[in-house]
């Protein structure tokens, strides 16, 4: 699968870049005889990379400047992860890499090559959704839904780390995350509920 | 972003070489960096990718001297976890560590890449002003326009103010750095770090072209040192300081026999106040003393048009760290 084109790269860009990549090539060559060990480089242009997303290698084609969120939503088709700020300022991308909550827009795709990508579609695979997704529903721990893919993958790193969070650890586990309809007593009763469940896959 | 090469070094040397190619930026998780190139202020052709060399620069470790080295690409996360940091001299560390950013920046953000980066100045940041900053413009923009979060202390011909949680902190604690240029290699004062006259055209560190920060020293604390790190902010977490203080005391019978006072987000570069720190010594911690060093850390500051709170908070902030470290 392919990042779209018309998401910032423009004819003029795309001349641009060939025109540099072109120079890139030749400058290369001629620098193959005088230094044999060039480091390995990728780009300006496209190339295909694996990424491994909710325990499945994919391959998607990404430039080098193709950040982990675009590489998701526009790539693998996996929009849960939001595109709000796209400054990690708001935590709407939040997606696991390595266990650990990460923004995805401030991620370059090929910096996720080779690293462990859980997104929030992992929690609704298969018949029955994950308890902390039937705890956010059962608390209504939602308004407008956007910043929830992200909320759910703080809570679901905050359960995963801590066990049955005390808090004032499920409001530092969740301070990256931003709801402008003020959600945030609700998603940590949601929390509360999942760990005492037992099923929010704490220790 | 403008397109740009990646680049993947197998060595330090590998790295240190291509970083001085023209246009070339080095890259650690790139926080900051591609912040800035999505506001096109930086556009750079080569990126120099630091993250696979972890055998070189990542990891926290307490050496057999004692000291503790912070390789360069650490998370902040990692080091604010790490066991070695559980040590009432270095809570002032462990403080500024937790208190960075939020969760996500955290365990992304490299605790180099945290001192180097750019400063948040509002216009600096912007591409649609035109500052002195990097020769943009004529001025300073906020020197007359919206300086709420600017300098207080030590700025020129630009108020910007440095960004660093961990900066403070490192430099209370008298920390070096190493760094890697080519075959060179370079081990200096946290101090050297930072431009002696920070202008508009100065960078907001000293190192050059195809340098590389590969570890922070931090030496083996005398016995009895405690440190502290406070800040101000207008948010509780996932904030930006308004006014910071790293304090280090150590105290022996019940004085301070050595002292550093370092300042936070209120001068271009983390600013160490050795008067205001020598006023702590041979004395007992009391609330009096503390209020003296406070007004000292402060002494000779020039507030802006909008700024001038800083130092009623900023005093406070230095008289609750020195509270905190003594208490």
């Amino acid at each position: 699968m392919t990042v779209p084109s018309d998401r910032g790269f423009s004819r003029r860009s795309f001349l641009k870049g060939s025109a540099v990549a072109g120079i890139a090539t030749t400058g290369l060559t001629a620098a193959a005889h005088a230094v044999p060990a060039a480091p390995e480089s990728f780009g300006p242009g496209r190339h295909e990379i694996a990424l491994l997303v909710n325990g499945k290698e994919q391959k998607v084609t990404v430039e080098t400047r193709t950040t982990l969120l675009d590489a998701l939503r526009d790539g693998l088709d996996l929009t849960g992860c939001k595109k709000v700020c796209d400054r990690g300022s708001c935590g709407g991308c939040t997606v696991l890499m390595n266990g650990e909550p990460v923004t995805g827009c401030l991620v370059l795709a090929m910096d996720a090559v080779g690293q462990s990508l859980t997104t929030v579609e992992s929690l609704t695979e298969g018949d029955t959704p994950h308890a902390l997704v039937q705890n956010f529903v059962k608390c209504d721990a939602m308004q407008c839904g956007f910043c929830t893919p992200g909320m759910v993958m703080s809570s679901l790193a905050c359960l995963q780390k801590r066990g049955k969070p005390t808090e004032e650890q499920m409001r530092t586990d969740l301070s990256g995350n931003l709801c402008r309809c003020g959600t945030y007593g609700r998603v940590m009763e949601a929390i509360q509920r999942t760990a005492a469940g037992g099923t929010g896959g704490g220790k | 972003m403008k397109p740009f090469t990646y680049v993947v070094p197998k060595s330090l040397a590998e790295a240190s070489e291509a970083g001085k190619q023209p246009n070339t930026v080095l890259k650690g998780a790139g926080v900051d960096l591609i912040d800035r190139m999505k506001e096109r202020l930086q556009t750079p052709e080569r990126i120099v990718n630091l993250l696979p060399l972890k055998d070189e620069l990542a990891g926290v470790a307490v050496e057999a001297s004692g000291e503790l080295k912070i390789g360069a690409t650490t998370t902040i996360a990692q080091l604010e976890q790490h066991e070695a940091l559980a040590n009432p001299a270095l809570a002032g560390l462990q403080a500024a560590a937790a208190l960075t950013a939020s969760p996500q920046i955290r365990n992304r953000a490299t605790v180099a890449g945290n001192i180097l980066q750019f400063t948040r100045c509002w216009y600096v940041r912007s591409e649609a002003f035109h500052c002195l900053h990097g020769g943009r413009g004529p001025t300073c923009l906020a020197m007359t326009g919206e300086n709420r979060y600017h300098a207080v202390l030590g700025w020129m011909d630009c108020v910007r103010v440095h960004p660093s949680n961990l900066a403070p902190p490192l430099l209370a604690l008298d920390a070096e750095y190493s760094t890697r240029l080519g075959d060179k290699v370079r081990r200096r004062k946290f101090t050297d770090l930072f431009p002696a006259e920070p202008r508009a055209q100065t960078a907001e560190h000293t190192l050059e072209a195809g340098e590389i920060v590969t570890a922070i020293h931090v030496p083996k604390p005398a016995a009895g040192t405690r440190t502290a790190y406070c800040e101000s902010r207008e948010k509780l977490t996932f904030d930006w300081a308004t006014t910071a203080c790293a304090v280090k005391v150590v105290l022996a019978g019940g004085k301070i026999a050595a002292a550093s006072v370092v300042l936070g987000a209120v001068a271009p570069v983390p600013l160490p106040r050795p008067k205001a720190a020598a006023l702590l010594l041979g004395e007992a911690p009391s609330a009096t003393l503390f209020q003296k060093v406070a007004e000292a850390a402060y002494a000779g500051a020039s507030p802006l048009a909008h700024n001038d709170y800083k130092l009623v908070v900023g005093k406070a902030i230095v008289r609750e760290a020195l509270e905190q470290a003594t208490r």
